[in-house]
């Protein structure tokens, strides 16, 4: 299978079911077969690394490396130096990552909302248009913007993942969420409000001095 | 009779009531504002309310409805002129890039837009997404577009500084200062001694620190000098035959003149009263913020377009400046701001060169390879730039103690806050709240200064404290030497009697702020002849103004 | 941490916060009687390191993934702005909905503590078709009032400002009384004569509602969770209370685009 078919969404599934180190090797660039599918890959899986080390997991997890069939030798060396790292860093979750099981594996279900989400695997696919020709005002990025531009939808959308996420178990509070999901309360009321002019969510009921918010059903 | 035309600036509370008003007395009104929607229900603030009568604003619905009423929202008043009791209005109506004629409020856009910002219809209680609907009760959608990001804006030239810093952090650095040089042909120069006013607005300071947008375009200026690449600024083919006179190689001229090159103007002459280029840049800025030899290599860039300056020229005396505006199509004055102005102390016209000299005749003359004695101790009068960069270079001429005088306090002082730390790092000795009473003299030299000590008062006009004398408070200090620093004023005796312009009270030139063109027909000026002592990149904002001005009055003659 | 400055959002990225590049210099000693430059320019690393702080602010990146989603293709971006020139007998200036404010007593902790909004705030807060369903929460944990104090921002005004700020705060407190079960509202102001003329006997019979003669003289709190703590001066007394929601009463600002073609014009703003 070509590196590019790699979708990022299956990375954070396989880190959520526990697993502890992915290792992606595709062809070196200007060898492939379909023209620009490493290239693909090589911009999907940095963006995926961010977005693992942003929700605490150590980015050395995910490693994107180059190798043609004809070099075993290199093959051999890419797998041992990654099996090192792995061992070195021991089971996700543990001392070798940020956030620590098993609250790791619910900000990669939020990880895996976000990547399966439309906003930014539109963006990561605009890359070269971007970097090349412009956006629709013909604005022509440089890498460094357009890295911005996803962590901007990483930092962000993280953040709206893990509240809906929260809300598919039930109605809750700005308080209980921002209890629950350890981020600061004022911008849990923010994305609240931002959520619910979208219609994506709706005050479900006052309880005493608390208003409860419970999620509108999307249509797909 | 055609019926009388208002226009309302504002659509608020107060806009609204007005264009009701108007509308009611028989005129055809049109209603600006700057916002993507009227917004008019407002709690009154003028009477006290019943629960159910907040918000209520019935005018809003007969202004919304109203056939003698045009609304213009999301749009700017970008000039203005009244004349013979007219007033013309060039408006900006932004594009909404939205055809609210066939949205149907179903909000799957909102919900996939990546770009959070404040709501500010909400007044930052939640989030709009760049497409938005804004106001819920009229649900009209638009897209924001920034026009350019903060520190474009606040940049005079609007330099694109998002592009060429994410450049430098790509590693192309060379393509970041092609970039720069697309507005801007002094980038090593301009990278050492702008003020950087981008830097001011950097949204990054919010978080942290600014980021450090000059000194990384002096970066890579340098990166380019390191790896000895000499480049050649490109001119088109298509020459225009006019011929162009610029009166002044610092700045404001070089721009303009770089600028109608690459453009097309093929007879482009500087003519320059110094026998070096960069007017202020080059005898004010002095060597150790921005060596000669570098401001000296990008000059030659410039001129290595084809464009002559001649040194030792001074329009007035050695060519008069009714000779050059007869032989040239157009004619740019960037003369600058080089006399610097008097303390008007007692004392001060008695000994005139013996023992004080002006902040520019001090800081030229060093620069230019005369510099005047150093011995002894060296006051300098003032809290500008030039004060301190007298102050440094005096430290460096080997005064042995040098003295700055400033009347309010450091808070105060209009000087780049980080001059003013290494001036007193290098051992100037700054004395805040103090000025000059009479400038003593010994010998027929000066040898002293009596000074008082101020307090600050009252607010004046532009909201500084003003400094005030404690009587009894002066004092003496022994000195050789005394450099005024005070400001800079103009010099337009080169113009000769009965020249014709318009002139106002601080001996400026007035021009028209979009082309930089003069009441004289062809004649424009730019830089600090015509805004009085400012920054290099204000100059060189003016400059660029007055090449497209130059280039649209040759065209349409 | 609330990032946010004179409405700006900023984004919270992982990289922050960072250091400013220094940019190096040579020495004192190394400067006298010579005229050698002084900062001796960024390395490559540094220069690069700078760069990357760059936030690349860039609002509407552009991406046209609304225009894919409009099913009625409502959604443009070659719709181009206008440029009209247009003629008029007469022109009015107005303040227009600006919303900007003066500066006030930076005591009063606006834009430190989330709990601290500003009369602007609380009107949108009190709309029917406001940001939060009409209830009177506090932007710091979403929980609906109990204890509102409404404090007067610029005190040194004149009597005008004072008069129909004091008009807002009170319209404010009826709004949010009439909404609110159980909740207590006490304005802070050195009210002036003209109000208590005008109005004070027609709001001494608002249920819920004390008006206090007195200065506001700051606002603070412990840990994040807990009450604001107003300071206010009543009948030159020094007094504390807590609240959990403070309104402060602006002081409306012409914003600089009118303020200039005013002076232009040589006419008055309306």
């Amino acid at each position: 299978m070509c590196t590019g078919r790699v979708d990022p969404v299956i990375v954070a599934e396989a880190f959520k079911k526990g697993l502890d180190g992915l290792l992606v090797v595709g062809c070196h660039f200007g060898e492939c077969n379909y023209v620009s599918g490493n290239f693909q890959a090589k911009a999907k899986l940095d963006m995926t690394r961010r977005l693992i080390k942003h929700v605490g997991v150590n980015e050395e997890r995910l490693s994107f490396q180059q190798c043609s069939s004809g070099e075993g030798a290199l093959f051999a060396e890419i797998v041992g130096k990654f099996s090192k790292t792995i061992r070195e860093l021991g089971p996700i979750g543990g001392d070798g990552d940020r956030v620590k099981a098993p609250e790791i594996f619910k900000k990669l279900e939020a990880a895996e909302a976000v990547l399966a989400g439309e906003k930014i695997r539109w963006v990561i696919g605009k890359r070269t248009p971007f970097i090349e020709s412009g956006n629709m005002y013909g604005e022509v990025f440089t890498e460094h913007e357009f890295n911005r531009a996803i962590d901007m939808i990483i930092v962000e959308e993280i953040e709206v993942q893990e509240i809906l996420g929260k809300l598919k178990e039930g109605a809750q509070s700005v308080k209980d969420l921002a209890k629950a999901l350890s981020i600061p309360s004022e911008r849990v009321f923010r994305n609240i409000t931002a959520l619910k002019r979208k219609g994506m969510i709706k005050l479900e009921k006052v309880s005493g001095r608390t208003p409860i918010f419970q999620l509108v059903p999307q249509e797909v | 009779m055609e019926d009388k035309k208002v226009l309302i600036v504002g659509g608020g509370p107060d806009g609204v009531r007005a264009a009701l008003e108007k509308a009611e007395d028989g005129a055809m009104v049109t209603i600006l504002e700057k916002f993507p929607t009227l917004g008019a229900e407002r709690i009154p603030r003028d009477r006290l309310i019943k629960p159910d009568e907040a918000f209520a604003n019935p005018d809003l619905d007969k202004v919304r409805n109203h056939s003698d009423i045009k609304i213009l929202t999301y749009s700017d008043l970008k000039k203005v002129t009244r004349e013979n009791g007219t007033v013309h209005a060039n408006i900006l109506k932004r594009s909404l890039r939205i055809d609210n004629t066939k949205c149907n409020d179903c909000k799957a856009c909102i919900k996939v837009c990546p770009v959070n910002m404040f709501d500010d219809f909400d007044e930052a209680f939640s989030f709009r997404t760049a497409v938005d609907y804004c106001n819920s009760e009229t649900s009209e959608y638009n897209i924001y577009k920034e026009d350019m990001p903060v520190c474009q804006q606040a940049c005079p030239v609007n330099l694109d500084i998002r592009t060429y810093v994410g450049l430098i952090a790509d590693g192309k650095y060379l393509d970041s200062l092609a970039t720069i040089r697309d507005r801007l042909p002094l980038p090593g120069s301009i990278g050492r001694v702008c003020p950087h006013p981008c830097e001011t607005a950097c949204n990054r300071q919010y978080l942290d620190e600014a980021i450090s947008i000059c000194f990384l375009k002096r970066y890579v200026a340098d990166v380019e000098i390191n790896e000895e690449i000499e480049p050649v600024y490109e001119t088109p083919e298509k020459k225009h035959p006019e011929k162009i006179a610029i009166i002044g190689a610092g700045p404001a001229g070089l721009t303009c003149a770089y600028d109608l090159a690459r453009i097309g103007y093929k007879h482009i002459k500087i003519f320059e009263a110094l026998p070096v280029p960069g007017g202020y840049l080059w005898v004010g800025i002095p060597e150790y913020r921005l060596p000669k030899k570098l401001l000296q290599r990008e000059v030659d860039l410039i001129s290595n377009m084809g464009i002559d300056i001649q040194y030792n020229t001074r329009i007035g005396k050695d060519i008069s400046f009714e000779d050059l505006k007869n032989d040239y199509d157009a004619v740019f004055i960037g003369a600058g701001c080089h006399r610097g102005l008097k303390l008007r102390v007692p004392g001060e016209d008695e000994y005139e060169g013996k023992g004080i000299v002006d902040c520019v005749t001090f800081l030229r003359d060093q620069a230019l390879g005369n510099p005047m004695e150093a011995k002894g101790k060296l006051i300098v009068i003032g809290g500008g730039n030039a004060a301190i960069d007298s102050a440094r270079v005096g430290w460096r001429m080997g005064f042995d103690e040098v003295y700055i005088l400033y009347r309010r306090t450091k808070k105060e002082m209009p000087a780049n806050p980080w001059e003013i730390d290494a001036a007193e790092h290098e051992g100037v000795i700054i004395q805040y709240l103090a000025a000059p009473v009479e400038i003593l003299g010994k010998n027929g030299r000066v040898s002293g200064m009596k000074c008082i000590k101020m307090e600050l008062g009252e607010s004046d006009e532009s909201g500084r404290r003003r400094p005030v004398p404690i009587e009894g408070s002066e004092y003496t200090i022994d000195a050789e030497t005394i450099v005024p620093a005070i400001s800079q004023g103009t010099d337009l005796e080169f113009l000769g009697e009965d020249h014709g312009f318009d002139i106002n009270r601080w001996n400026t030139f007035e021009i028209d702020e979009e082309t930089g063109a003069t009441n004289v027909p062809g004649v424009f000026a730019g830089g600090d002849v015509v805004t009085g002592p400012g920054i290099a990149i204000g100059a060189i904002a003016a400059g660029k103004k007055a090449a497209t001005g130059i280039h649209k009055y040759l065209r349409s003659k | 941490m609330i990032y946010e400055k004179e409405k700006r959002y900023i984004i919270p990225f992982d990289d922050v916060p960072s250091d400013r590049a220094e940019m190096p210099e040579i020495t004192v000693d190394e400067r006298r009687r010579n005229f050698v430059e002084v900062e001796t320019g960024f390395p490559e690393e540094v220069a690069v390191a700078e760069a990357k702080r760059c936030l690349s602010c860039r609002r509407c990146l552009g991406c046209a993934l609304c225009w894919a989603e409009c099913k009625p293709e409502a959604i443009n971006f070659d719709i181009p702005d206008e440029e009209l020139d247009l003629d008029f007998a007469e022109i009015v200036l107005t303040k227009g909905q600006d919303n900007s404010f003066h500066p006030f007593n930076s005591e009063l902790g606006y834009g430190s503590y989330a709990d601290v909004i500003t009369d602007l705030q609380f009107e949108r807060m009190l709309s029917p078709t406001g940001p939060t369903d009409g209830l009177v929460v506090s932007p710091l944990d979403g929980e609906i009032a109990t204890r509102i104090a409404i404090v007067q921002g610029n005190t040194d005004e004149d009597e005008t400002h004072l008069l129909s700020s004091l008009v807002l705060g009170v319209n404010e407190s009826i709004l949010a009384l009439d909404k609110t079960e159980d909740l207590e509202v006490v304005l802070v102001s050195p009210v002036c004569q003209a109000f208590k003329e005008k109005f004070l006997s027609d709001s001494e019979k608002i249920g819920g509602l004390k008006i206090v003669d007195g200065v506001p003289e700051s606002v603070e709190k412990g840990q994040k969770e807990e009450p604001l703590k107003v300071t206010f001066s009543e009948d030159g007394q020094s007094k504390k209370e807590n609240f959990d929601l403070v309104v402060v009463l602006t002081k409306p600002k012409v914003s600089p685009e009118i303020a200039s073609l005013s002076k232009k014009l040589k006419q008055e703003i309306m």
